[in-house]
């Protein structure tokens, strides 16, 4: 199995580090990923795009037209990030930074209140794990354990506090993915 | 041995420090600042020198300066940084000194644009710098292919008393995939060698290493310099032949837009086309052979697949091709990437429409 993920945003929400984060787990749980960014010139507010490719059998391209899943996490990548998303994937929409209607009816769309969800937890730092565990909820595009475990090892420095808080993340998304899919 | 997951630009960073790299000078330029910024860090724990040179002038002649006392010296850069480092190159290949550089390809020409791009084909072989020098030019296509060369380059280098580049596009740069680096390799105690500056082994001498000779001295090295050429045409040509036995079209790609150009070969295969992909390694020298030994009587026609508008190696294949068969190009440029769906859709249409 091969699954294109794209996770767009503006610069500072998290985008390229969720998404190494996401690849790297993959490799570290004995798959195979890639890890293409794409950025502008500026450091913060500018958008961010990254593509994440997981698979159980070797990459040849990590160049794809379109993909399976995408995760936006602002208005601007929402509309510039949606059109390359293929017919029948999945789209993980931040809906407290999107606000023009969906145009698209031939993809499954999963609205998440990423921001709104993350302050509750008590950081809005978090947000861009909860959208992750949408995604992975909704597709299993990878094992959320795996995904965990890299998650620990990349905040044990930070604290016992901080891997749970990012546990619970995690778990907020999957859960809304995973309602998503049944729904 | 462990698989890690490394960003381009770092992982030939330390495939060079494990290949015995101990002097780096650069400066900073998209997409290729995360090789000096590792190397910044890392160089000095192995006993190494970074320096972040003033600019691309002062990076490349401190390259000339560390390789004349025999260390093994890197630089990189990208696209408008390699012209500002092109008399420097010059130089070194007149002085026969050894240097790993490094090109992460952007948008051009100019300034251009910072995303990835493989717009200095013709630079990298036939003219980076002026007097009609040449080097061995590799064209790596994944992490673990990049790590591989520039770990031997440091060898190839010292081997032919020339610098050697490693051309790369921005995509190989920033992109992190799986991949397995090698052991550290042994050095001897000191860098010196015979020929270096004010040593020759065992006592101090009086060594000159020069980039300016007398007229007939100059031809000499000239004349040299083919013979090395030649040589490398020989031994060092280095080339992926994929699905081309029975193929009646044939891609030319090297590089980033080899994996996508093999993703398109994978697909097409599976309904019922006869394609293959030819993928210079060494772009410099190019691997002849392996485009003029096509099977004419079969072949429809090759098709030259870059990240450059135009395609810039074409020249070097039609010389291949010599009329028997049609070359076609397809490209995305100045920072545009190729993608697997449209190639193989453009890759189709000249198939079926013979488009040029």
């Amino acid at each position: 199995m091969k699954f294109t993920l794209i996770i767009s945003g503006s610069g500072g929400q998290g985008v390229m580090s969720i998404g190494m984060s996401l690849a790297g787990s993959a490799v570290e749980g004995g798959m195979h990923a890639t890890f293409m960014p794409l950025y502008g010139p500026e450091q913060r507010g500018g958008s961010a795009k990254c593509t994440v490719i997981v698979s159980d059998s070797e990459i040849v391209s990590p160049l794809p037209k379109q993909s399976d899943g995408l995760i936006v996490m602002n208005e601007t990548s929402f509309k510039k990030f949606t059109p390359e998303l293929k017919p029948g994937g999945v789209l993980v929409r931040n809906i407290n930074r999107t606000t023009s209607a969906l145009k698209r009816t031939d993809i499954e769309v999963v609205d998440v209140p990423a921001d709104d969800l993350a302050h509750e937890l008590g950081s809005d730092k978090i947000a861009n794990i909860i959208l992750i565990g949408a995604m992975l909820g909704y597709s299993g595009m990878l094992d959320p354990a795996v995904f965990m475990a890299s998650l620990e090892h990349k905040f044990a420095a930070k604290g016992a506090e901080v891997v749970e808080l990012n546990r619970k993340a995690l778990d907020k998304g999957l859960e809304l993915g995973r309602a998503a899919k049944k729904a | 041995m462990a698989k890690e997951f490394m960003k381009g630009n770092e992982a030939i960073g330390e495939a060079a420090v494990r290949g015995g790299v101990r002097f780096f000078a650069g400066y900073p330029i998209t997409p290729q600042s995360e090789l000096p910024e590792y190397l910044s860090w890392r160089l000095p724990e192995v006993g190494g020198c970074f320096v972040q040179g003033e600019s691309e002038v002062a990076s490349i002649n401190m390259v000339y300066g560390a390789a004349a006392t025999g260390v093994r010296a890197m630089t990189g850069s990208s696209s408008p940084g390699i012209s500002l480092k092109s008399e420097g190159i010059s130089y070194l290949s007149a002085a026969e000194l050894p240097a790993v550089i490094v090109n992460m390809q952007r948008g051009g020409p100019g300034l251009g644009s910072i995303q990835p791009a493989q717009q200095d084909y013709l630079q990298a072989t036939k003219a980076a710098g002026h007097g009609g020098f040449r080097m061995l030019v590799f064209a790596p296509y994944t992490v673990q292919e990049a790590v591989d060369i520039v770990y031997d380059a440091p060898e190839y280098a010292e081997r032919d008393r020339s610098p050697v580049m490693i051309l790369m596009d921005g995509c190989l740069g920033t992109m992190m995939e799986e991949v397995e680096l090698p052991p550290m390799k042994e050095l001897p105690e000191s860098p010196c060698k015979p020929w270096t500056v004010g040593y020759d082994g065992t006592k101090r001498g009086g060594h000159l290493i020069t980039p300016i000779y007398p007229e007939a001295g100059l031809e000499g090295k000239n004349k040299l310099a083919v013979q090395r050429t030649k040589r490398w045409e020989e031994n060092d040509v280095r080339v992926e032949e994929f699905m081309v036995d029975d193929a009646e079209w044939v891609i030319v790609a090297y590089g980033m837009s080899a994996r996508v150009a093999k993703q398109v070969v994978l697909d097409l295969r599976e309904v019922g086309f006869k394609i293959g992909l030819i993928r210079p390694i060494t772009l410099f020298p190019f691997p002849k052979k392996s485009i003029a030994n096509l099977d004419y009587t079969k072949v429809k026609g090759l098709i030259d697949i870059e990240m450059s508008i135009p395609a810039l190696m074409r020249e070097d294949i039609e010389l291949q091709v010599l009329g028997r068969a049609p070359v076609y190009e397809y490209g995305r440029s100045g920072g545009i990437l190729l993608d697997d769906e449209s190639t193989k859709a453009a890759v189709r249409k000249i198939i079926e429409g013979g488009e040029q």
